[in-house]
């Protein structure tokens, strides 16, 4: 038993998917067995019948019509939201008076629940994909920003001072030590901000769209159809997952030194 | 005065201004005149003011009153002329150890094909060859100061700056690197100037010892250190370096003292 846990805990590739894999079971296993005691099929289905009605989905094309209006929705929203958070955050790093005039009212942006707002968005945009992207980029966007300026903020006194003593430019500072330094704090804010836009794009086709999870998990709710919910919810879930390894790995590759 | 000074530091002060105001006094008056291709330390208690000095001669801060000149020539900024060794932690993590190296040649816009021939010369130089790929967390701090020097060479300055470059390394490891300074010196034939607190490393290395005393910084006195040449460490043993440096001691040990009491070390 302890082999196998010493052979789980090990830093390859191997393990790690194993460890996915492992625990991903018990989850399923443990579901299976509350739901022979669950017995009421409104409150909780056994993972099989969610497997089974996520494949009729599947088959009616309904998840493929589904799928597209999520992805598409929610990764270019992701996509302009990481380029604008960027953009924001630099400024504010470059420019003591944009840090202290949009600062404060970015932070006190940054603690509303945007979320709450949908309906709004709705009203104003429409039903479809406008109200998503904007919903989506308006979450999204702030935990790059926050991240961008303080991975600027953050560089490294000493490094600074060894580029300046050969003679760097700004520019050259910027480049060489103070962007670099804040790559990793930027990758692990857009993780933050992928979680959020998948929350982003849920509630938004919640309100208003014909297409998508959202859209798919609130009609289904309302024909009390769980086995159908879960099944969204579960690929949502998997988009999650995805994400969030992709760029945690990325910000390892970024920084090894940060592990050692 | 002798006017073949490479390093010329004139009537040096520097007060640092906080809130508009004068708060403290780091420099008073310093004059210094290093010749080419000398080895020359400074050494003092801690607030002594040594390391705000070695910055105004790199150009990395300007002086209050006076001038630095390097070969008549008035310093305003950080030149070629001029390359600085770091205490530590200045090599850029996310750099291998050729590219750290090579640093500040690509920052002066050299090509890749001759920067990295220059660097591979001062890594072979640095004891760091079969390293070259490897990034500075993997190297032990000995190594990332052999990195830190060669990246100062690489630049071939003809002032090599060292601040405390070994304090942050063990005894054993810092009487080695002390000894092959003294060899890439003899072999480059740089003019140095080193900051240290090291009494019998300032001792071993030098052509001249100039203590500081503390609060302001400025200049104590200067001790010629007349030991033969080349100098190994079986040196340390013998009775005139111990003299000398019980003679520096002496120098500086009642403001080590007052700086104890003071809780600012």
């Amino acid at each position: 038993m302890r082999n196998i846990f010493d052979f789980l805990e090990q830093d390859t590739r191997l393990a790690a998917t194993l460890r996915v894999l492992f625990s991903t079971a018990c989850v399923l296993i443990a579901w299976q067995l509350v739901s022979t005691v669950v017995t009421n099929r409104l409150l909780l289905v056994p993972p099989a019948d969610v497997a089974i009605a996520l494949w009729s989905e599947l088959q009616q094309g309904a998840m493929w019509t589904n799928a597209v209006a999520t992805v598409t929705a929610v990764v270019t929203s992701f996509i302009v939201s990481v380029l604008i958070g960027i953009a924001i955050g630099l400024a504010l790093a470059s420019s003591r008076l944009l840090s202290l005039t949009g600062g404060p009212v970015l932070s006190a942006l940054n603690s509303v629940p945007i979320i709450a707002l949908a309906p709004l968005f709705v009203a104003w945009l429409g039903l479809g994909f406008a109200s998503k992207f904007v919903l989506v980029l308006l979450v999204a966007v702030f935990p790059v920003v926050v991240t961008t300026e303080a991975g600027l903020r953050a560089a490294d006194k000493p490094l600074i001072e060894a580029a300046r003593s050969f003679n760097a430019s700004r520019w050259q500072i910027f480049t060489t030590v103070t962007f670099p330094y804040a790559l990793p704090f930027i990758v692990s804010g857009i993780r933050v901000a992928w979680a959020r836009a998948l929350v982003g794009i849920v509630v938004a086709e919640f309100f208003g769209s014909f297409a998508g999870f959202g859209f798919a998990i609130l009609s289904a709710s309302q024909t009390f159809d769980t086995a159908r919910v879960l099944g969204y919810v579960f690929l949502l879930g998997a988009m999650g997952l995805i994400g969030s390894v992709l760029f945690a790995s990325l910000e390892r590759h970024l920084a090894p030194w940060r592990q050692e | 005065m002798t006017a073949s000074a490479l390093l010329r530091v004139d009537n040096v002060n520097k007060t640092f201004v906080r809130n508009g105001k004068p708060s403290v006094e780091a420099l008073r008056a310093i004059n210094l005149s290093i010749r080419e291709g000398e080895f020359v330390s400074i050494v003092g208690a801690s607030g002594s003011g040594k390391s705000t000095l070695l910055r105004i001669i790199d150009g990395l801060l300007d002086p209050t009153d006076g001038a630095v000149y390097v070969d008549g020539a008035r310093v305003s900024q950080p030149g070629p002329d001029r390359a600085m060794v770091f205490q530590q932690d200045s090599l850029l993590p996310w750099k291998t150890v050729i590219e750290n190296v090579a640093y500040g040649l690509t920052l002066a816009k050299k090509p890749w094909s001759e920067a990295s021939k220059v660097a591979e010369r001062f890594i072979a130089m640095t004891g760091l060859a079969g390293f070259e790929t490897h990034y500075p967390h993997q190297l032990s701090g000995g190594m990332r100061q052999r990195v830190n020097v060669a990246r100062a060479l690489a630049v071939n300055p003809r002032i090599l700056l060292l601040d405390e470059p070994f304090a942050a390394l063990d005894a054993q490891t810092r009487e080695i690197m002390q000894t092959e300074l003294l060899s890439i010196w003899k072999e480059s034939r740089k003019t140095v100037l080193l900051i240290t607190h090291q009494i019998d490393e300032a001792v071993f290395l030098s052509d001249r010892v100039i203590v500081f005393s503390a609060r302001p910084g400025s200049v104590r006195q200067e001790v010629p250190i007349e030991l033969p040449r080349p100098r190994d460490l079986e040196l340390k043993r013998t009775p005139e370096f111990v003299s000398l440096v019980d003679r520096i001691w002496k120098l500086i040990e009642d403001e080590v003292r007052l700086g104890l009491k003071d809780g600012s070390h």
